[in-house]
């Protein structure tokens, strides 16, 4: 599949992306496959400082760290994934830190070469599918129609036409608001009811990983837009985030040798407590 | 060495001073906020007043309760940047006033601050149930 790039980009996943390996896999590999090199890049060493905002100097520090190592990469191109991230690059980050780089989001790069990627969308998708759509970071990218975009692309699937939007850039950043991320999921699962939709398609990791519990007893589908661009195009994954968090016990589901390679104590200590979280609703 | 803490907390103060000076105070961001009516604090207040209450936290000064809960309920929506009659980017004014109220500038913080003091070990915690070695050598 994979096509001689004519375009070689850092893709800065962010940070807590690491719950979702297969979505960085995915990514990379679509853009392979439309001409687009990319060398994934995130975690605690790229961050860009939002984390710890609460105090200018520790923020600061960090965010021109990653911005210096993307410089030293030498590529003309950060390709980002979180609007977290991405905002805080173009209000924050580079205004303190010079960028030898043009930032862009992955929609905006898709959307860019959406014809190369129309080729490669040949695997029906049978799905009514409602955009879990946020009101903020539209007016910097406009997600919440570049995606249904790119996702109306696909043989066989269907957007449904709603007028859901819910607060903030992404759940994280209601999550912490007592009541707020509830009051969305219910919103949510009455637009499904109303639009008639059978999947709930997520553009961010955060909304993801707050939503895929509402599949628990519902016949619905929870997935992000990148699965179901793999889908259309034949790329194997598994939501293993989905699978855990769902599982009736999330260490038999993963299996105790995993746990055991990757830390027992801090699988129990900074893992297992948010993969046993109930549903918001 | 250049100290970027130091670049940082002056371009917050310069950038808060620009939109302070720029900003009208009409109340039309706060009229547009999908986080009025869920913030009850602040749902009954005044628009014109609450936004007067931001630009005096962009200006250093204490700021009313009523604008220190209007900034830190904002939770990035945007929508105030489209209904500002002025053209402003209003998404990062009340950027710039949640950062002040959470005490960025080493300030005593106005509001409740939250932070996963795990976040870092959180994150590696999970690269290494979803990425390979070499992923996590290549990618972290």
């Amino acid at each position: 599949m994979a096509v001689t790039p004519d375009a070689n980009v850092t893709f800065w996943y962010g940070c807590n992306m690491s719950r979702h390996g297969e979505i960085v896999r995915l990514v990379t590999h679509i853009l392979d496959a439309i001409g687009v090199s990319a060398a994934p890049t995130g975690g605690p060493g790229y961050c860009c400082g939002s984390p710890l905002e609460a105090n200018a100097r520790i923020a600061a520090g960090m965010a021109a760290r990653t911005v210096e190592k993307f410089n030293e990469a030498g590529r003309d191109t950060v390709v980002t994934w979180c609007p977290s991230c991405h905002m805080n690059m173009d209000d924050l980050m580079a205004p303190v830190t010079e960028a030898a780089f043009e930032t862009l989001h992955i929609t905006q790069l898709l959307a860019a070469r959406r014809e190369r990627l129309r080729l490669l969308l040949v695997q029906p998708v049978e799905a009514r599918v409602l955009l879990h759509a946020h009101y903020g970071f539209q007016g910097r990218v406009p997600v919440n129609t570049d995606v249904p975009m790119l996702l109306g692309m696909i043989p066989g699937l269907t957007m449904v036409d709603h007028n859901l939007r819910v607060p903030g850039h992404m759940c994280s950043a209601i999550a912490p608001k007592p009541g707020l991320l509830a009051q969305a999921h219910h919103e949510t699962m009455a637009a499904m009811e109303e639009s008639g939709a059978d999947t709930l398609v997520t553009i961010f990791h955060s909304c993801h990983r707050e939503a895929v519990a509402l599949e628990r007893g519902r016949p619905i589908r929870i997935v992000n837009w990148i699965h179901l661009l793999a889908e259309a195009i034949g790329l194997p994954y598994t939501d293993e985030y989905k699978l855990w968090r769902n599982a009736e016990d999330p260490r038999t589901a993963i299996g105790a040798d995993r746990i055991t390679a990757s830390g027992d104590i801090a699988f129990a200590q900074l893992v297992e407590p948010e993969l046993r979280r109930p549903p918001t609703i | 060495m250049r100290d970027t803490g130091k670049a940082l907390a002056s371009y917050i103060r310069d950038s808060s001073a620009r939109l302070a000076e720029a900003c009208t105070a009409c109340g039309e961001c706060y009229r547009a906020c999908p986080m009025v009516s869920p913030i009850l604090a602040v749902t009954d207040a005044a628009p014109a007043a609450v936004m007067a209450g931001i630009r005096d936290i962009l200006r250093d000064a204490p700021g009313t309760a009523e604008a220190i809960a209007f900034a830190g309920a904002c939770v990035r929506s945007g929508e105030c940047t489209q209904a500002c009659p002025e053209n402003l980017d209003a998404a990062f004014l009340m950027r710039l006033a949640l950062l002040r109220v959470r005490g960025t500038l080493g300030d005593a913080p106005r509001i409740a601050v939250n932070h996963d003091p795990k976040w870092s070990a959180r994150v590696k915690a999970f690269a290494r149930l979803t990425m390979s070695e070499e992923e996590r050598a290549e990618w972290l």
